[in-house]
């Protein structure tokens, strides 16, 4: 799991955050200093496969 | 004659947060436990180093905003959290060392309210790991 700095109390804003032992990071998400680094869970798009048509024979 | 100045720009850390802006007294007990050990033949009393039994506590203003005082504190009742001390910002060292509690239990959190002032919240951790950081 990581995180990113969400309020200038602890850090730069936008820089990861790595919590040291005992931080309590439940209450740092509750109070809005950090965010969870989004993870995407869903496959890109791949894009459409087309064949070049063949000319067609008269 | 002082030898230097203590405690005019402290930073507070509470969690990893700094609420120096938002602090107006800091009170450090570094205390341990004092156990007997004088034996017969002894001609004084002795006294050997028992369990560490340290306090922090720290007044701020009450303020509800976003990221200050309160949304700080109030995640932290009932549990236990890291909270340093130093006199100054400059780097942790020997003359402005980090005094640092690790686990440092909070139980209560009081907020005080009164006519025509401004409200305030003075919480005290107890326990935790003891250092001073100074390098």
């Amino acid at each position: 799991m990581s995180f990113f700095i969400a309020s200038k109390r602890l850090g730069k804003i936008g820089d990861p955050y790595t919590p040291k032992d005992g931080i309590n990071i439940d209450a740092l998400l509750a109070g809005g200093f950090i965010v969870r680094a989004e993870v995407s869970t869903t496959e890109e798009e791949k894009p459409a496969k087309t064949k070049p048509k063949k000319a067609s024979k008269e | 004659m002082p030898t230097s100045t203590y405690l005019s720009s402290p930073v507070v850390t509470v969690n990893a947060v700094d609420l120096s802006d938002q602090c107006t007294g800091a009170t450090v007990n570094i205390n341990y436990d004092q156990l007997e050990a004088t034996a017969f033949g002894d001609t004084s009393r002795k006294y050997v180093s028992g369990l560490g039994s340290h306090s922090v506590t720290l007044d701020f203003y009450a303020s509800f905003a976003a990221t200050e005082t309160w949304a700080t504190l109030k995640g932290l009742v009932g549990t236990s959290t890291n909270v340093i001390v130093k006199p100054t910002s400059a780097a942790d060292s020997a003359t402005n060392p980090g005094l640092t509690f690790t686990g440092t239990f909070l139980a209560a959190l009081p907020i005080v309210n009164s006519l025509g002032a401004l409200g305030t919240i003075s919480v005290t951790f107890n326990g935790g790991v003891y250092t001073s950081d100074e390098s």
